[in-house]
């Protein structure tokens, strides 16, 4: 029960792939260039395992988009970037709309637009395809540690499971990773489990 | 949320989105407006009736930018909210100042789509001018800028501090190293300070310090040397990039320009003028030096210059 199949993790990461296809086409749409945005593993944990070596972000800043999901199930989605790396995003992103130091005051807002687009994009994707109903909270950006990050995520209560999305991002030839971070409760899991199966026999 | 809006007591809804300081457009998914409130009128000069029942995108007398539609579609087809940052998109909407200008105002926008009782998803725009937030942070800006430019100056003489040539030279110096390059410092300091003070007062003193800063920086070569101001009377100027010849150069054509003021110091034990001596120490492409020794070291050559008489100029190799 802990953890999903191989066969379901497959279809999942292909799901978050077509939303990360997505999310890149509306972001190339704001640069101007080529975004090339995957998601090259998906994987599973209980909460209680999470730690900084599962979300293997080394760095101690960084910088979260968190968006809460509702629905046929709940989750909390966070997409996480290294701080640094971030704002190295929105520096290639505003390109020459904006001086580097007017970046600092717009970077919670870009920050939430970025996280937004590819939020929406992979959940989209997943209610698309696995013909589920969300709704969402709007995306608040904040900079925390990654042990601020863990103890949140390992309070909160009844969010038993997490589902951990590696995401690659390369923007005008810088290539950063983030990871995008699911919380559920068991039953929404349930759900989510009993939509891809649906999903894995109809194709 | 207000779920239960049948007991929720009653009063008019459009007078409250006429009264909101935000600017509120409500469109259906085909792109058609619904609701056009005050705020929305009064910055993009289109009155509530010349734009319901139109399509948003015939609304304006200019096409809609691309950011704008590409939010809208995404919006009504993931049924999910989406933001659009001022950072990222300054002007989504033809929307302009009050005061005729013609200026556009800066915008942040937030679609929101709301799901109709029938299913329909209708899709809520909320328009916030965000110049105020941006001049806002811009004060903040240039009051952080000056407490910064406070933190490196030193105030009465307009050179850096010596907090900011510590950190310089520390930086500098590992760069000479690893380069190969030379890196030279210059310590100066006025010859009998405490008499001239004692003597003339205290703000002549302060006059005497600023006009010796002044011939320091008259006589700075290039914009990599940096000198600051290292104690009441004393000076320090790292030159990159320059030889023991350059430095000892530029060393004595200092001690030379103060000596050229010809400010009167009666109570100089060596000159009727105020004089300084000067310590000059250079670090040699291959020499492997920590950055307190090679600081000591120019101390010791200024010390030196001290020793044989002052208004001279010493080197001393590390």
């Amino acid at each position: 029960m802990d953890n999903l199949s191989e066969l379901q993790l497959d279809a999942l990461s292909e799901i978050f792939n077509i939303g990360a296809g997505r999310a890149a086409a509306s972001l190339s749409e704001i640069v101007s260039e080529e975004v090339k945005l995957s998601v090259p593993s998906v994987e599973f944990r209980k909460c209680s395992e999470l730690n900084a070596k599962v979300l293997s972000l080394d760095q101690n800043q960084l910088g979260v988009v968190k968006q809460q999901f509702s629905g046929q199930f709940n989750a909390d989605a966070c997409l996480i970037f290294t701080e640094d790396s971030a704002l190295e995003i929105m520096r290639d992103m505003m390109g020459s709309h904006i001086s580097v130091e007017e970046l600092a005051e717009f970077e919670q807002e870009a920050m939430c637009e970025l996280g937004n687009i590819i939020l929406n994009a992979c959940l989209s994707a997943m209610s698309d395809m696995l013909d589920i109903q969300l709704e969402s909270s709007l995306p608040s950006y904040s900079v925390c540690s990654s042990d601020e990050i863990i103890d949140s995520i390992v309070d909160v209560e009844n969010q038993l499971y997490i589902m951990i999305l590696h995401i690659d991002l390369e923007i005008e030839r810088r290539q950063v990773n983030g990871r995008l971070i699911f919380l559920f409760s068991s039953s929404s899991l349930g759900v989510l489990r009993a939509q891809i199966d649906a999903f894995v026999t109809r194709i | 949320m207000m779920k239960n809006i049948d007991t929720a007591p009653q009063f008019e809804w459009e007078a409250l989105f006429d009264t909101v300081n935000i600017g509120l457009i409500l469109i259906n998914k085909e792109g058609c407006v619904l609701l056009w409130n005050e705020w929305i009128a009064k910055y993009s000069g289109v009155e509530a009736k010349d734009a319901i029942n139109l399509a948003l995108v015939d609304v304006f007398s200019e096409p809609l930018s691309k950011p704008i539609i590409a939010a809208i579609k995404r919006a009504i087809t993931t049924k999910l909210p989406v933001v659009l940052s001022n950072a990222l998109h300054k002007f989504p909407l033809p929307l302009f100042n009050l005061n005729g200008s013609g200026e556009r105002i800066s915008q942040s926008i937030i679609l929101s789509p709301i799901k109709q009782k029938q299913g329909e998803v209708i899709c809520l725009i909320q328009v916030t001018d965000s110049s105020t937030s941006i001049k806002r942070e811009k004060m903040l800006r240039d009051h952080s800028e000056l407490h910064k430019k406070d933190a490196t100056m030193d105030a009465l003489t307009g050179l850096y501090n010596r907090r900011f040539f510590d950190r310089q030279y520390a930086t500098h110096l590992s760069q000479a190293q690893r380069q190969n390059t030379t890196l030279s410092l210059v310590m100066l300091d006025i010859d009998y300070f405490k008499n001239y003070n004692d003597h003339y007062g205290h703000p002549a003193g302060d006059s005497a310090i600023v006009a010796v800063s002044e011939c320091i920086r008259s006589k700075l070569q290039r914009s990599s040397d940096l000198a600051a101001r290292y104690g009441g009377e004393e000076f320090i100027v790292m030159l990159p990039n320059s030889t023991v010849a350059v430095a000892q150069a530029f060393a004595e054509s200092v001690r030379q320009a103060i000596c050229d003021l010809n400010i009167a110091h009666n109570n100089s034990l060596i000159a009727r003028h105020l004089t300084i001596s000067v310590g000059v120490s250079s670090c040699l492409p291959g020499m492997v030096v920590d950055s307190a020794t090679f600081l000591k070291n120019t101390d010791l050559a200024l010390y030196a210059a001290k020793q044989k008489g002052r208004n001279q100029v010493q080197y001393l190799p590390l």
